[in-house]
């Protein structure tokens, strides 16, 4: 029976460990323009995406909008799984599936979407135009408060879903007690809640930081020509500038920061989940 | 009460209106627009039109990346979804040593990024194509071979809560009423499976569908996915007959959820 395990892992080995390997060894490369690449151990790869100005705003650009984007999902998100979890009609498995829904249709497919409503032939810009309440049209797209709109839409199914699995199970006793003690609804939320959902925060918010971080199609088409994150400046360094070992480089700073940044951020809120259980049972 | 008295608050509500508009605005913008009259778009439209969905029917790139897309999510699904239940069966049921790893190991391709997994299956396509001798970046195989790895993680995920939501007894209860091993599986396993393995189908096929960053450098010319061949063109601009296309794959994906939901509640397995 253990043999049954067999196929999928060595196909996963095959085709996604193999090929990392293969990439971490060509980010050691060195590049020469006239023979693209040159075998060699070297860290020069490494050390250039770190001291280049350019790229560490890149870095810093997508860390930022990743961070907030995270934060924002999670202020948007928690209502909405609240309301979704404590919902008792048989509306319910259609609120669930139209929450799963847009996350389905696709990235490109709500890039469009954005592009539609927000660009300057837009629907917004179309509207104010059309009703004269502006003369040119705004700019409210090719900058980082677009992007971060497009990306809070795209992961806020996830941190919605997350969070209602986790919020279902927080006996509606709990709430109730509370309240009847006296605590006003807000500080229900604040003080038993929040505390009893951090697991589901936790999970959230590190699911949802990967995704943020790894943004391709939305940071390309709502952020312009000239905004750059990480995962499209990987792509165009095999595509445009050709500099596979660079390119490689860059793929493992971030892959290498994320997988760090989230084993950190579960660490911490996991241990903040167990003090405050150990505060309770004391 | 308190549940009912936070939900009537007005900030709640507004922060729950605010999530769902964020979610649903632009999905619902792009198919309005798709039936607009107008190729600049303008508020209101000077009439309505199907015409946007003959046109981008005719344009090469989005019949053949649609056809395109949909053979490779087909293929992939099937490969991938059977390999994926084999897996949490054997993850759920024999005792394996460093079950923890494995599964680490076949939930991984959701952990790397997918522009970082395509180019590095891109590099490891290059280099099997010099020692194979044959052509595997922008066919159809290779392509496969990378959505697979994206179907497999999902399946897994969906059968092992499957299997591990189920109750033994009936396993043993079976066996002691003189089932062999493999009818104990045909007959009482296997149904319990089911829910997970259509939605894994389910989840598997649309993942794949709409999969952009992974089939980036692994297409090539005249074998292009949909969502490439919908990127290429946003570049540029977005337009009624864009807006089209981005409905038909709406209307693709609402339709198999719906056509799903018939079998098993979608909203039970995630």
């Amino acid at each position: 029976m253990a043999a049954l395990v067999l196929p999928a892992g060595i196909l996963v080995a095959l085709l996604l460990v193999a090929p990392m390997v293969l990439l971490f060894r060509i980010s050691l490369n060195e590049f020469s323009p006239t023979q693209m690449m040159v075998e060699a151990t070297t860290a020069a790869n490494y050390l250039r995406a770190v001291g280049d100005p350019y790229y560490r705003s890149v870095l810093l650009t997508t860390l930022a909008v990743a961070l907030g984007s995270t934060l924002l999902a999670l202020t948007l998100g928690f209502p909405a799984a609240y309301w979704l979890a404590r919902m008792q009609s048989r509306w319910k498995s259609l609120a669930t599936i139209v929450v799963l829904f847009p996350l389905l249709v696709g990235n490109v497919v709500r890039a469009a979407g954005w592009l539609a409503l927000l660009g300057n032939g837009g629907a917004i810009n179309a509207t104010l135009l059309g009703i004269g309440v502006i003369a040119a049209p705004l700019p409210l797209i090719y900058n980082t408060g677009a992007v971060v709109a497009g990306i809070v839409a795209v992961v806020l199914p996830y941190m919605v879903l997350t969070l209602a699995a986790v919020i279902e199970g927080i006996p509606r006793q709990v709430e109730e007690a509370a309240s009847n003690m006296g605590a006003k609804p807000f500080t229900v939320f604040r003080r038993v809640v929040l505390p009893l959902a951090l697991p589901g925060v936790a999970a959230g918010s590190v699911l949802v930081f990967v995704l943020c971080m790894n943004t391709y199609a939305t940071a390309v088409l709502l952020g312009g020509p000239r905004f750059k994150m990480m995962a499209p400046a990987v792509y165009d360094q095999f595509v445009r500038g050709n500099n596979w070992p660079f390119g490689a480089a860059l793929a493992f700073i971030l892959l290498t920061i994320t997988l760090v940044l989230t084993v950190f951020g579960s660490a911490a809120l996991g241990r903040r989940y167990r003090r405050r259980l150990a505060e309770e049972t004391t | 009460m308190t549940g009912a008295a936070t939900l009537r608050r007005l900030p709640f509500r507004l922060l729950v209106l605010a999530a769902f508009a964020l979610m649903l605005a632009p999905v619902a913008t792009v198919m309005t627009i798709s039936v607009f009259r107008d190729e600049i778009v303008s508020f209101p439209p000077t009439g309505l039109t199907l015409d946007w969905y003959v046109n981008a029917w005719a344009r090469r790139e989005f019949a053949r990346g649609f056809v395109t897309s949909l053979q490779v999510a087909a293929l992939a699904t099937c490969i991938g979804v059977p390999l994926g239940t084999a897996a949490a069966y054997a993850l759920v049921r024999a005792r394996l040593t460093g079950a923890q790893a494995i599964s680490t190991l076949l939930l991984a391709p959701l952990a790397v990024p997918a522009v970082v997994a395509g180019t590095a299956l891109y590099m490891f396509y290059l280099r099997a194509e010099f020692w194979l001798d044959r052509d595997i970046t922008s066919t159809l195989e290779g392509l496969v071979a990378a959505h697979v790895l994206l179907t497999i993680p999902w399946t897994v995920r969906l059968v092992t809560a499957s299997l591990q939501g189920m109750d033994r007894a009936a396993e043993e209860a079976a066996a002691n009423l003189g089932a062999r091993p493999f009818t104990v599986f045909r007959r009482v396993t296997l149904p319990a499976m089911r829910p997970g393995i259509i939605a894994a189908s389910l989840f598997s096929f649309i993942q794949s569908f709409e999969n952009l960053e992974l089939s980036l450098l692994l297409v090539g010319p005249g074998r292009t996915t949909l969502p490439v061949a919908m990127l290429n063109y946003l570049e540029f601009r977005v337009d009624p007959t864009l807006a089209a296309v981005a409905t038909v794959q709406i209307l693709l994906v609402a339709i198999l959820m719906l056509v799903t939901d018939r079998f098993v509640s979608i909203a039970r397995t995630v």
